[in-house]
Formats: C-alpha cells, structure tokens, sequence
C-alpha cells in the first residue's frame, strides 16, 4: 500500500525527531542467528533456518512431512553438538526412525509427557536451564493445540536464550506469537517397482509467516523412504 | 595430629529442636515414654529455670511449668541427629567419626572427632577451622561447642568444659595444665572408681595425677589406669576413618498415626528438608530416594524414587515423593517414616573448545528432577535403540549428553532428507477388507478410504519358544484415498490389523 508522499514525509520527520531508539517495524537491526536444517531448499527458503531465540511453527497434516523436516533438523543439530530436547506430547517420537535420520540420539532429552499442561510446564523449563540449541515441542496429535497465551509466553522465555524452539502442530497456533510458520503439504507419494515398494514422497514446505523477512514462498522437496535413501 | 571434638551435650533435645524449630526458646522437656508417669530424660534452658528437672515424672513437670511442651524421645530423631552431626563434620574435613556412646553422666552428650591436621591452609588458623564447624553444626540445627586439641580424648575433655557455641584451641604444650585443672567427673569415671577417689578426697585430675601411677592400679585395677591416661592425654586412639558411604538416613517416630497423604507430606516435608541441608553440607546431591513407612497394621511400606539426575532441589524431590504416594497409597496408617537418600557428587561440567556449550551440569540435573516431576519416571531420558528383533523397541538411559563427545559423521550434502515415522502408541486399531492377501479398504482413526497404493507384506515373526513374547506381524505400506500414508499391520497373534506409524 503506498502513502500519501505528504503522509511519508511527516513519517520520516517524525522518526528523525524520535530518535535511533525508534526503528520500523519488521525491520531488525541485525540478522538473527539460524539453525540450518540441512535441507538446502528448505535453508534458501527461511533465510538460513529456523531463527534462535524465537518460537516457530511447523504446521501440516499426517503425510505432510512436518516429522521428518523436525528429524532432519534434530539430525543437523545433533551433528553440530548441540544438546536438544524432544517434548513430546503427542508421544509420536520414533528413535528408531531419528537415528535413521542421522539423529545422534545421545544428545537429545525425550520428556513423553502426560499431557498438555506438562508439555508446556516441561519446554518452560528447557528454556529456562538455558544451553539447550533446539527444543522440539511436538503437538502434532489431534486434541493438542497450543494455547495463545501459553505461546506468549513461550515466546519470551525464548527470547532471551540461544535455543530455537519449533513448535511442531496441526495447524498455526491462534496469536501471532511465533516468529516463522512453515506449513508442510503433502503432494504425492511415489509407490515402485516389482513387487511395489514406497520409494519416496514429495511435500511442499509453504513459509506462510516470517517475523524478519519475506513470506508466502514455497519450496518443494522429496523426502526418500529408508529402504531407497 | 590434632583432632576437633563437635559436641553437642544435650543431643534428644537438640535432636527434637532440630526436627521441631518452632518450640526454640519455649519451656521443652524430652520425656522418656508416654504417659504422665514417664521420667524427662531432657529440659530445655527456658523449662530448667521454671524449676523442671531430669527424671522429674511428667505429671510433676507440669505441675511446675503449665505451659511446658513435652515430646516423646524419638530414638530415630536421635540417630539421625548424630548422623547429621557427622556430616557437619564431613564438611569441614575428609576424616571424622563420631564418637563412642557412654553410658555414664554423659550419655546424652553428641560428640563427633574430625582431623584437623594441616587446616590452616584451608581455614587460616585452627581457631577458624573450629569455628567454621561449629557454624556448619548449628546451619544442621546442632548448636554444639567445639575443642581442638592434639587427641580425642583431652579435646573431647575441653568440649565439655564449654558452653554451646564457644570454641578452644589448645596447643600441645598447654593440654597438660588444662587437663590438671579439670574437675574428676568430666573424665566420667564409673560408679565404682568415683565413690572411691571421693574417698580419697581426689576431686581434680590434677589431684589424681599428683599420686603414684603403680599403686593406684594396684589398689584401684585397671579402670583407674585407663581414667589416669586420659587425665594425661595418652589414651591411644586409632585414627579417625575417611566414611565412603554416603546414604544419610532421616526418620522419625510419629506421635500419632497418621492415615492421610496431606498431613503425612508435612512429616515428609521436614524429613526431606533436613535430608537436603545435610546433603548440601557434604557437597553431595540426592541420586535416589527410599521412603520406608511403618504402618499401623503392623506392616512396612518401602518404596523406591529413582532420579534422572542427582539433585537436591528440595521442591522437585518432594514433588516426587508425592507423586509416588499418589500413584500408590499407603495400605494403613503410617507410625513412622524413614527416608534414606543415596548421595552423590554433582555433575561437573567440562567446556569443549569445539562443542556449543550445552546446559550448565548443575542446573541440568535440577531440570531433568523436575521434568522427572512432571512427566513421570522413566518417561525422561535419552531414547536408544535396543538390538532386539521385535519391532520399534527403544529403550531410555539417563540423559548425559557428555559422554557422547565424538562428532557423528557428517552427512555428504547431496543426500535427499529421509521419509520419517511418527509412532502411534498405542497403535490404532483398524477395520481392513482385504483383496487378494493385500488390504484394499482401510478405516480406523488416522487412515480411512480406499487403497491407493500398497507395498508389503514384510512378515516380522519371533519369540515363539514363550507364548508372552511370541509376535508374527506382516506389514503394510499403504497410501489411503484421504491422502494418509501409514503403515499397516496384521497381527497373527491377535488376528486383527492396526495401524502403527505414520509416514510424516
């Protein structure tokens, strides 16, 4: 949307009289630092990875891909040691599938909890001990959602660390509490050969929110089954 | 040598203020059993000025002091007083004992011995070390006088010439003359050898030393020699030992059962409490908690509370006492409680010069306590994959991710992300029409619709030698019309399909 240059002008003068304690919104002085995935097309697409010291979302349905993108980024932390903590609410962890993926399952702190409210009350304090590269909190079941204000929250107490913390849900959580949100859509699965095997499945990774950068691109990727990768 | 002498001279009263600070300061007597007729074994400063005595019966103290508090001796209380003491003990050096119990007009005394050699690079001066252990026995709710001398015994004989709270060096050259000035009864002859030197008109050590060595254990036997060393200070002493068990124990008998988790968390509470400030005296942290409860119906109740991380964040231990109470209820009443905790030095951390630096340890140790808290035990740790041949079975250690330190290989740049599982547990159970020994229509929570594409079945069979272990299970990789890719499973043990995973 253009303003009025009257409109523009008044606005600059206004900064110049307010300060440098006053910058436009969405513009951060310096780049946040990121935790790359190892995905390249996926790293193109956030700008480097999912940003340290914020909360992000990475939302989809069964089959999208949201589990591997969150192995293949626990896999990338763990590989560059990293101490990184799986809260996992919706108990659908797989070691067998992360070691698969490269996760070195010695580093990485598995909390199954209960419920919700100890998910919550778990990645709190994950945040709090601090030292933690990525908390993985995974709500990715039906009846888990994360509540606004407990986003809130969550966010600011990952803003004064060095962890990334990505949510891993069902759809984008209510509030705009989350620094990035990257949707995942199933595309098609390729079923081949004699007899037919599960070969791979192609997603698509839609970054539908960024705090500190542009939005609404999408990235396609193919996620090989075990057998063939 | 030198050896430091803790004593606390009236142990079941301190014994009960430890257990009970809030009568500090009140009119207390320690009685030796229920009842109105029972003796006071212990008065209080505040109780002994109101004109209550020792061996007064009960029913008299009160006629002498109305508002008097009077408690049961707790022989628990009191061991675990002495142990405590101990620990204070340990805190200051790494050898100490406590010393033997008497029966004479010092049975009620505490003492503990710690060496003190070489202190002085620690503590500046063996004036300080004394005091440095005195203040730790009253942080343990133990005010006690502390005296250091070249040997337990005349430093045992300076701690009981000195009122709580002050401290004596003796240096070696002094300890003769100080022990001379001593009345006889400090040395607590027996019965026997007392009435006889009251006799005498022996009434000073100094008296005692002044008459001939030889005759005296002719006259009097041996017990009048070992009494005449301890006058000189040769009593021979075996060194002090350096304690390598660190399972402190705190319990205490009940005045009253108690048949509720509430008031019961209280008794814990203060156990628990006084546990952490003993632990925390030694540098230790508690790996593993046992609570033993007598019941009422004459039974016991003992249970384990393992820990994920040694700690002694007295918040997270108590919620896990609690959730363990919880989850399984004493079958009566509750007389008396014990709980021993296992100690254990803190994690320590060390920095890599090529590693992010993970979480503090300390402060690891008191998450995972308290994640342990929250989500239940053995639902924390660090998953690993167990070589088993039934399928998707993990196992979980205790999270330490400094003993993975070599680097995993890197994964060459051009290889395509993996297809991961999400586990469903339990899995989901499933309706399945099948066509030609493959499923043609799936419905069940995650799955539903017709089958679009199939791979399987992989037949994963074993156990069969034991009819609990015994599984046969064909898989199936199925991509169902609403889009779900899932892996499905027949279960020939069971006859019936569910769906265990989901590709994600």
């Amino acid at each position: 949307m253009s303003r009025p240059p009257e409109t523009a002008l008044a606005v600059e003068a206004l900064l110049r009289e307010l300060g440098p304690q006053l910058r436009r919104g969405g513009l951060p002085d310096e780049s946040l630092p990121r935790f790359p995935t190892g995905i390249d097309a996926v790293d193109r697409l956030l700008g480097g990875g999912f940003p340290r010291g914020q909360l992000s979302e990475l939302t989809g349905t069964a089959t999208s891909g949201r589990t591997s993108l969150a192995l293949a980024l626990l896999a990338r932390s763990t590989a560059a040691g990293e101490v990184c903590a799986v809260v996992d609410a919706a108990d659908g962890f797989d070691p067998l599938a992360a070691e698969s993926a490269g996760v070195t399952l010695a580093r990485v702190l598995w909390a199954r909890a209960p419920d919700l409210q100890s998910a919550l009350r778990s990645t709190s304090r994950l945040l709090e001990a601090e030292g933690f590269g990525l908390v993985l909190l995974n709500l990715a079941s039906a009846g888990l959602r994360l509540p606004p204000a407990l986003g809130t929250r969550l966010s600011r107490a990952a803003a004064g660390t060095h962890t990334a913390l990505v949510v891993l849900g069902l759809a984008r959580a209510e509030g705009a509490s989350s620094a990035l949100v990257l949707e995942m859509r199933a595309a098609r699965a390729h079923f081949t050969g004699t007899p037919c095997l599960l070969e791979a499945l192609e997603v698509e990774a839609h970054l539908v929110r960024q705090r500190s950068g542009p939005a609404d691109r999408c990235t396609r990727l193919r996620l090989q089954a075990c057998e063939a990768a | 040598m030198r050896v430091a002498c803790c004593r606390v001279p009236d142990l079941p009263l301190a014994a009960e203020l430890r257990a009970h600070p809030e009568l500090a300061g009140k009119p207390l007597a320690v009685a030796s059993g229920p009842g109105p007729r029972a003796e006071l074994v212990a008065v209080s400063e505040q109780a002994a000025a109101r004109g209550v005595r020792r061996l007064n019966s009960v029913a008299h103290a009160r006629t002498l002091c109305a508002e008097l508090q009077v408690c049961v001796a707790s022989p628990a209380l009191e061991r675990a007083a002495r142990q405590a003491l101990l620990d204070a003990a340990l805190s200051v050096s790494p050898r100490a004992a406590l010393a033997q119990l008497t029966s004479g007009s010092f049975a009620a005394e505490g003492c503990v011995f710690a060496d003190a050699t070489g202190v002085e690079t620690l503590f500046r001066s063996e004036h300080g070390f004394a005091t440095a252990l005195a203040e730790r026995a009253r942080r343990l709710g133990l005010p006690a006088a502390v005296a250091l001398a070249s040997s337990r015994s005349p430093a045992q004989l300076a701690a009981r010439r000195l009122g709580v709270g002050e401290v004596l060096v003796l240096a070696p050259d002094q300890e003769r003359d100080f022990l001379a000035r001593l009345p006889l009864d400090l040395l607590d002859p027996d019965d026997g050898v007392a009435e006889t030197l009251t006799r005498f008109g022996v009434r000073s050590v100094k008296e005692l030393l002044a008459l001939p060595r030889r005759a005296l254990g002719t006259r009097l036997g041996p017990r009048v020699l070992e009494l005449v060393a301890l006058a000189r200070g040769e009593a021979q002493d075996p060194p002090l030992p350096s304690p390598a068990a660190s399972r402190l124990v705190e319990a205490a008998d009940l005045e009253y059962s108690v048949d509720q988790l509430e008031p019961l968390g209280f008794v814990l509470q203060g156990l628990l409490s006084r546990l952490v400030a003993r632990l925390e005296a030694r540098r230790l942290a508690c790996a593993s908690l046992s609570l033993t409860l007598e019941l009422d119906a004459g039974g016991r109740d003992a249970r384990r509370v393992g820990l994920a991380a040694p700690t002694r964040d007295l918040r997270v231990l108590m919620r896990l006492l609690l959730r363990a109470l919880e989850a399984r209820p004493p079958g009566a009443a509750v007389l008396a409680a014990a709980l021993e905790a296992e100690g254990k030095p803190l994690r320590q951390g060390q920095l890599d010069l090529f590693r992010p630096a993970g979480p503090a340890a300390a402060e690891l140790g008191r998450t995972l306590a308290e994640l342990q808290a929250l989500c239940g035990e053995e639902r924390i740790g660090s998953p690993h994959c167990v070589d088993d041949h039934r399928p998707h079975l993990f196992g979980m250690q205790n999270f330490d991710p400094e003993k993975s330190r070599s680097f995993a290989p890197e994964r060459p740049g051009n290889v395509p992300p993996t297809l991961a599982t999400r586990a469903l547990r339990p899995p989901v159970a499933a309706e399945v029409r099948v066509q030609a020994g493959l499923p043609s229509r799936v419905r069940s929570a995650v799955a539903n619709g017709a089958v679009l594409h199939v791979a399987g079945p992989w037949r994963t069979t074993g156990g069969w030698w034991s009819p609990e272990r015994r599984f046969a299970f064909d898989y199936f990789d199925v991509q169902t019309s609403d889009g779900t890719l899932s892996r499905l499973r027949f279960d020939h043990t069971r006859r019936c399909w569910d769906v265990d995973a989901v590709y994600d």
